[in-house]
């Protein structure tokens, strides 16, 4: 767990919370997202029963725009994209195509596209963001959480953005305070929400 | 006569004069398995003849190893088989009793999962309960094992094995009234158990599912069912046409004192008590002939000695 700056799992039960542990090591491993978690703190306690997640992930790299992966070529009749990532094709397509028709977007082959519209600005097209990574990575980022807290602890809460996250779910109602223990947790870590 | 439950692997070349041989010998074959070029046969065999079939089978590449639970149902019981948990301790654990011959059907509940809203419903009772012995697969904290337990364990008469993360003491001491066996250090963990450590834990689980089964063995001895389980689906097999169609790996499956015949009960109820087994004794004089639970199966519960009075 080299990887991780911070990595805590506290529960009042030892042994518990060293299976708790190791299963956490697993899930994050297994959904590969050691790389992108800086801190992570778990609290269990199933007394309450309550789980707890809490953590700050590393920085996240930025929307990816139509520059970062392709060439745009603007010539008077046409734009020519040539895409030097096929990753970002799909999601691409599905933009240009809501943005000028169909009929107006070409591809002859895997990597060019080719627009049939006029007097375009290049930079405009450029700028056109494809793909939020952060979005998506949060997203798997609390479901492997949800795959870690003990099974059937289905009233959750969770919080993602800022690159902070938390999860907090129980199979009882939440505390009304838990916003406070979640602060708490953070505090442990040397963070603030 | 004394039969002992054995794995017999070999070649497949051949096979068939050991199947004649143990059939001849008055043993019972329970479930063949032909995989590419080896078969592997589970069968009860009478103790005197093991040596005479390791010597057969010898030329044939066979080998004949004791497996205390062929001839057994045993339900491994989770608290749930939910797609995200995946993979549970419970796959490798039904996988690895299943090598030891017994049949293993994995019952996941409904609603097992959590501490307070734990439950068991009346279907899985019965389930479980048309078994030989029920593993319980708990989870790791004591608290929540101690609170739910009771609730899981409520109307069920078959032995109960309980695992959990818990060291076996911890559980000794939290499970009141006790069951009849525990092994700690099982408890929820989400990956495939492949070192050495891990699969001496489940050896463990092995140890102990066999030493109440044959606890459970030495009381059924007292009083033997009035047929033998294994003769029950010999008959069954030679007799019912129909259930050479079905596709289960065992079209019969048997038990300690009974057996689940996966046949429509509605249909074949009355056909299989008619059937006569021996000088005009039929299954319907010497058992109870169910309908079971689990889909539309029949299960066949054999009755005691003692009240038939009926040996054969």
């Amino acid at each position: 767990m080299d990887a991780i700056e911070y990595f805590e799992v506290e529960c009042p039960e030892v042994a518990g919370g060293n299976y708790y542990r190791r299963i956490a090591d697993v899930v994050l491993l297994d959904h590969n997202l050691l790389r992108v978690i800086k801190k992570l703190h778990i609290f269990i306690d199933p007394q309450v029963p309550i789980f707890i997640a809490v953590g700050v992930t590393k920085k996240i790299p930025h929307v990816v725009r139509i520059r970062d992966f392709a060439d745009v070529n603007v010539q008077e009749q046409k734009v020519t994209i040539s895409i030097g990532d096929e990753a970002y094709l799909a999601p691409l397509l599905k933009i240009l195509w809501e943005e000028y028709g169909k009929e107006r977007v070409n591809q002859p082959d895997r990597f060019t596209i080719v627009l049939n519209i006029e007097g375009a600005d290049r930079a405009r097209i450029e700028e056109i963001p494809v793909i939020d990574p952060s979005e998506s990575l949060y997203k798997d980022l609390i479901y492997a959480l949800q795959v870690i807290q003990p099974e059937g602890f289905k009233v959750r809460r969770q919080y993602y953005g800022k690159e902070k996250f938390y999860l907090v779910a129980s199979e009882n109602t939440l505390p009304e305070h838990f916003e406070d223990l979640v602060r708490e947790k953070f505090a442990l870590m040397g963070e603030s929400l | 006569m004394n039969l002992v439950p054995v794995t017999y692997k070999g070649g497949i070349y051949r096979h068939d004069e050991i199947v004649d041989l143990i059939e001849d010998l008055g043993g019972y074959i329970i479930q063949k398995h032909v995989l590419a070029q080896e078969v592997v046969l589970q069968a009860l065999v009478p103790r005197e003849d093991i040596e005479l079939i390791a010597r057969i089978g010898k030329p044939l590449t066979g080998e004949i190893t004791p497996s205390p639970l062929v001839g057994t149902e045993i339900a491994v019981v989770t608290m749930s088989l939910e797609i995200h948990h995946l993979p549970h301790a419970s796959c490798d654990v039904a996988e690895y009793i299943r090598r030891f011959g017994a049949k293993t059907n994995m019952v996941g509940l409904a609603r097992g999962f959590g501490k307070r809203i734990a439950q068991l419903n009346d279907e899985e009772r019965d389930v479980i309960n048309e078994h030989d012995l029920a593993v319980y697969l708990l989870g790791d904290f004591e608290t929540c094992i101690e609170h739910k337990f009771p609730v899981l364990r409520r109307g069920i008469h078959v032995p109960i094995v309980v695992l959990g993360g818990p060291s076996t003491e911890t559980l000794k001491k939290i499970i009141d009234p006790p069951v009849d066996g525990y092994v700690g250090n099982v408890g929820r963990f989400m990956h495939r158990t492949k070192e050495s450590d891990e699969l001496e834990m489940l050896d463990q689980v092995v140890t102990e599912i066999t030493r109440v089964l044959d606890k459970k063995r030495d009381e059924t001895a007292k009083d033997p069912p009035s047929v033998s389980p294994a003769r029950l689906m010999d008959i069954i097999e030679s007799q019912v046409e129909e259930i050479h169609e079905v596709l289960s790996p065992t079209p019969v499956t048997v038990q300690m004192t009974g057996i689940r015949v996966k046949l429509p009960y509605d249909t074949f109820a009355p056909v299989l008590k008619g059937i006569t087994i021996e000088e005009g004794v039929t299954i319907g004089e010497v058992a109870d002939v169910l309908p079971s639970r689990m889909r539309d199966y029949i299960l066949i519960r054999v009755k005691p000695f003692s009240e038939t009075n009926i040996m054969v």
